[in-house]
């Protein structure tokens, strides 16, 4: 099945330049259309919502800091794949005021009611707002709801500088705290790798609430974090240098079969510590490490695995990589491309940097990964 | 090292986990969802033992080891419930009957892991690895803490539904005691402390409000005769309507039996039109016929009010007067309502002070029986209605029509009525020692209402005829046709007993009530006497022929003689002659007697 009938890509920066591809992906034939732009292109919000409003084709995506095509890095610009099926798009939207798990049952027990439960869907992509703080209750409540096992792949959308705006895209334009499950054609593959190891640890996580942590071992979370980095490490902390060593050393919350769930820092204040993820309050952490080679190695396992599981008749694979391994790599992140292109078998292999990745654990359950590259073929 | 480590914090991790919730479904949940992340489970599942009702239980508690499918993450599996997965269903029955851990692998190679929750439930984890023997080790003391926990939970659902259900009892008690059991609407007790912060507000707002006193009129009959559950619905349909006018301003309340009250406040200057106009409501929704059972019925009411602070600040004063209005109302058949005034206290203390007089006019022999003696058309005396007679030392003879009522008001009646049942036996008695003409038969008396309600009127009129050594048939009891339909089962039974002990009974003033011919039937008096409103003038004015004529027959269809009251002119006797009654009272014949005159008569 040739599911990937058009692409369209640009690196300009400009709406006008965006709307010519649009127009262009109009035309050519496809009945669904996966757009994804970069956070960095100069966008006006209210014209590029009228622009997706008024596509007659079925769209989703969102705004991402970075994407990818091919083995090729896209700072800025845009990308359009167009499929000749019309996908099928929900929208979660508004979550961010389902404060409790009542609140969010009642929403997805609704919506899969009116989905009648996704019967004879079991392959999604799932894009969201990355700002979201209650995204792994959705995820954890949304796994809880439904009533067969699903085969999923996701992205957090968003900008680097971790400032809310509108940065999902559906038929209805520009949204913000809203998640979209659109349904795939075909059985979706998917292989996860991370490549951080055990640096420091274990802690006891003694005080945390959702992403927030307060303390580690009794003491304040930042301290202990700091100390450990910098006892171990020539790094030393001050006022302005917290994330770049930091985006150095993720947390691991290490499961029962020894395998890491990374979670990324994205701020320090007030002596705690903000997580790209939930951090159970009484679990055992650990301060994970890595390097260049080691990230592209496990990007590259993970490649293998996603193609090697896929059926022969598969045609599109999108990466979900996380953008902290950019920033950790830098220069050197266009190997791991590079890798990941030279395992893929398929004509069409696109990606976008993302702020937290969506993927099955081994168990099946939906889990929200960090640091992590999440390679799906379909 | 590192195992253990991880094992630790799991265990600490499940154990803190237990016991934040106190629901028990909560606080499983809880539980469940960490295991299920921290042990990377594919399904995570809890049964609890439970009663026969199906509500959670320490399994010590019960005879037999029942269990129940509580909860389950993800909560189905490929469309079903998990209740009804088999593969999953019997694990947890052998869980249940081996009361032990015990695991199995599946065929998709997923494992089963079942765990006992001492004393309450079943855990049972599916994975797709196999759960290492110490971690299922150190899952045992969580599940010794989580049984506690269970416990507490247990416990504190109890509490929580015993201080439910005592709350709900309480509501229940602060509702009773603030509303009526038949009508919901607020009881005579509620009423009276509404109306008294009514006041206090009346006072401080400087606004006026009223009490206003609605009475049904007529109600009695249609209890009486259709029965209590008929006089109830329509009771609940008028309080329901009434309600419909409840306001802010405006509180319903029942008062009791037929009566009902309403508080309205905040009234400015221009309350008498306000007051009229919800007046001119109430009487529209009585206006609606009643329809009960497939029966309509028309009722009508009486309305009295009372202005606060302007006639009075106290409760009990407003009800009073309000009460007192409603009665002077009912008395001139307004329909508009009346508003208190104080001539209306005054108009009763006088009544009062007339009952005062009464009795001791009944104590001081000044009532006396006179005798109007009944013919038959050959011009024989055939009996006598006793009359009572009362010489006022003040006012002199003073008429029946004034002193009846006002008699019937109280109880002053029943002794009345007893002295007159008294003295006719003993009059009756005398004359037994005459020689009576052949064709007399009998005294009648007349019964009221109040007398005929006595539960031992029968007793006392038996009583009287046997202390005076007279023949029960000698003595004839009058009732009117009013106060037979007001309670016509109970007259049936004590006319048809009376009539087995000898003692016949009249209709008084045939055709001014309203019976229905169906229950006349049933009635077993012996006479129907034919109202004087319809008598007089009779032979000119062919209505009223035309209803005596139709008592006529209706009498002799039931077999019941018929006599007319009130002739008094040779007219009216040849007209009702020819319309074929034959029996007659009246000035034509003889006017009411004092019973020595009577005797001379009779002589």
């Amino acid at each position: 099945m040739n599911t990937g009938l058009f692409t369209w890509h640009t690196h300009s920066d400009t709406l006008c330049d965006f709307k010519h591809g649009l127009t262009i992906a109009q035309n050519s034939g496809a009945k669904s259309l996966l757009v994804l732009t970069c956070s960095q292109n100069h966008y006006p919000e209210d014209k590029l919502s009228s622009l997706l409003s008024a596509c007659p084709l079925t769209i989703f995506g969102g705004i991402y800091p970075m994407l990818t095509l091919q083995n090729t890095l896209l700072k800025q610009g845009a990308l359009i794949i167009g499929f000749n099926e019309t996908f099928d798009v929900t929208v979660f939207s508004q979550l961010h005021q389902l404060s409790n798990e009542d609140k969010l049952e009642d929403v997805i027990t609704t919506t899969l009611e009116q989905k009648k439960n996704y019967c004879g869907h079991d392959n999604f992509l799932m894009f969201y707002d990355s700002l979201l703080n209650n995204i792994e209750d959705f995820i954890d409540c949304l796994f809880e709801c439904l009533d067969h096992e699903i085969n999923i792949a996701g992205g957090g959308a968003g900008s680097l500088d971790l400032i809310q705006r509108p940065c999902i895209f559906t038929n209805q334009g520009l949204h913000s705290n809203a998640a979209l499950l659109v349904t795939l054609p075909s059985k979706l593959s998917t292989g996860v790798g991370h490549g951080w190891r055990i640096f420091q640890g274990p802690f006891l996580v003694s005080d945390a609430h959702g992403q927030t942590v307060q303390s580690l071992n009794y003491q304040p979370a930042q301290e202990v974090y700091c100390q450990a980095i910098e006892s171990a490490s020539e790094h030393r902390f001050n006022n302005d240098n917290f994330f770049d060593i930091a985006k150095n050393f993720p947390l691991g919350i290490e499961d029962i079969n020894d395998n890491l769930i990374v979670r990324e820092p994205i701020s320090a204040d007030n002596n705690h510590l903000q997580w790209l993820g939930n951090i159970p309050i009484n679990s055992m952490v650990y301060l994970l490490e890595s390097d260049t080679e080691t990230l592209i190695s496990s990007a590259e396992q993970a490649a293998i695995t996603a193609f090697s599981t896929a059926s022969e008749i598969t045609s599109t694979s999108m990466i979900f990589d996380c953008i902290s391994r950019v920033l950790y790599m830098e220069d050197k992140f266009e190997q791991e491309l590079d890798v990941i292109a030279k395992h893929c078998p398929t004509p069409i292999l696109f990606g976008v940097l993302s702020l937290g990745e969506i993927a099955n654990s081994a168990s099946g359950a939906i889990c929200l990964l960090n640091k992590s590259t999440v390679i799906s073929s379909w | 090292m590192n195992k253990a480590l991880f094992i630790i914090s799991l265990q600490h991790e499940l154990a803190m986990a237990i016991g934040n919730k106190l629901d028990l479904k909560a606080m499983l949940k809880v539980f469940l969802k960490v295991c299920f992340s921290r042990l990377n489970l594919t399904s995570a599942h809890i049964y609890v033992h439970c009663d026969h009702s199906g509500m959670p239980r320490k399994l010590a508690a019960l005879e037999s080891k029942n269990y129940q499918h509580l909860l389950s993450i993800p909560k189905n599996k490929i469309g079903q419930p998990w209740q009804q997965n088999s593969v999953l269903s019997n694990f947890a029955e052998q869980l249940n009957h081996a009361q032990q851990n015990i695991s199995f692998r599946c065929k998709n190679d997923h494992f089963l892991f079942g765990f006992i929750i001492p004393d309450h439930g079943l855990l049972v984890f599916e994975t797709h690895y196999a759960l290492a023997d110490e971690v299922q080790k150190a899952l045992l003391p969580i599940l010794q803490k989580l049984a506690t926990s269970c416990y507490t939970s247990l416990v504190h659902d109890s509490l929580v539904k015993e201080v439910h259900s005592r709350q709900l009892i309480e509501e229940k008690v602060a509702y009773q005691a603030q509303h009526d059991g038949l009508t919901g609407l607020f009881n005579r007790q509620h009423i009276n402390h509404l109306l008294t912060n009514a006041i206090e507000d009346a006072h401080s707002s400087k606004h006026i409000g009223t009490i206003i006193f609605i009475d049904l009129n007529r109600f009695k009959p249609i209890n009486d005769a259709m029965g209590h559950t008929v006089g109830d619905k329509i009771l609940l349909t008028l309080a329901n309507r009434l309600h419909s006018l409840s306001s802010d301003h405006i509180d319903v309340g029942r008062f009791g039996g037929d009566e009902f009250i309403m508080v309205v406040k905040n009234l400015n200057f221009g309350y008498q039109d306000a007051i009229s106009q919800l007046i001119s409501q109430i009487n529209e929704l009585l206006a609606i016929p009643f329809v009960i059972d497939a029966n309509s019925y028309k009722l009508s009411c009486s309305i009295g009010y009372a202005l606060f602070p302007l006639q009075s600040s106290t409760v009990n004063n407003l009800i009073k007067f309000a009460d007192i209005a409603m009665y002077e109302a009912k008395r001139a058949k307004s329909k508009q309502g009346k508003q208190y005034q104080p001539a209306m206290s005054e108009k009763i203390k006088r009544r009062l002070a007339y009952v005062d007089d009464m009795k001791r006019g009944l104590e001081h022999g000044d009532f006396k029986l006179y005798y109007q003696a009944q013919y038959n058309h050959y011009g024989d005396i055939i009996g006598a209605e006793a009359l009572l007679r009362w010489q006022h030392p003040v006012h002199g003879m003073e008429s029946p029509g004034v002193y009846i009522p006002i008699a019937e008001e109280s109880d002053l009646i029943l002794a009345i009525g007893q002295w007159v049942l008294e003295q006719a036996c003993r009059d009756i008695n005398k004359l037994e020692q005459l020689t009576l003409p052949e064709s007399f038969k009998k005294i009648a008396i007349n019964v009221s209402a109040k007398q005929l309600n006595q539960h031992d009127f029968q007793e006392r009129v038996l009583h009287a005829i046997k202390q005076n050594n007279i023949p029960a048939e000698r003595l004839a009891l009058e009732l009117t046709e009013n106060l037979l339909v007001e309670n016509i089962e109970d007259s049936i039974k004590l006319i048809a007993s009376l009539k087995a002990n000898a003692i016949d009974c009249s209709i008084d003033d045939f055709g001014t009530g309203y019976s229905s011919l169906t229950y006349l039937k049933r009635i077993p008096a012996s006479v129907l006497k034919i109202d004087r409103s319809f008598v007089a003038n009779i032979e000119q004015c062919n209505e009223s022929a035309a209803i005596a004529s139709m008592i006529i027959s209706l009498g002799k269809t039931l077999k019941m003689n018929i006599l007319a009251e009130g002739v008094e002119t040779a007219e009216e006797l040849n007209c009702l002659k020819v319309l074929g009654c034959y029996q007659y009272q009246g000035y034509y014949f003889s006017e009411p007697l004092p019973f020595d005159e009577f005797i001379q008569l009779l002589n």
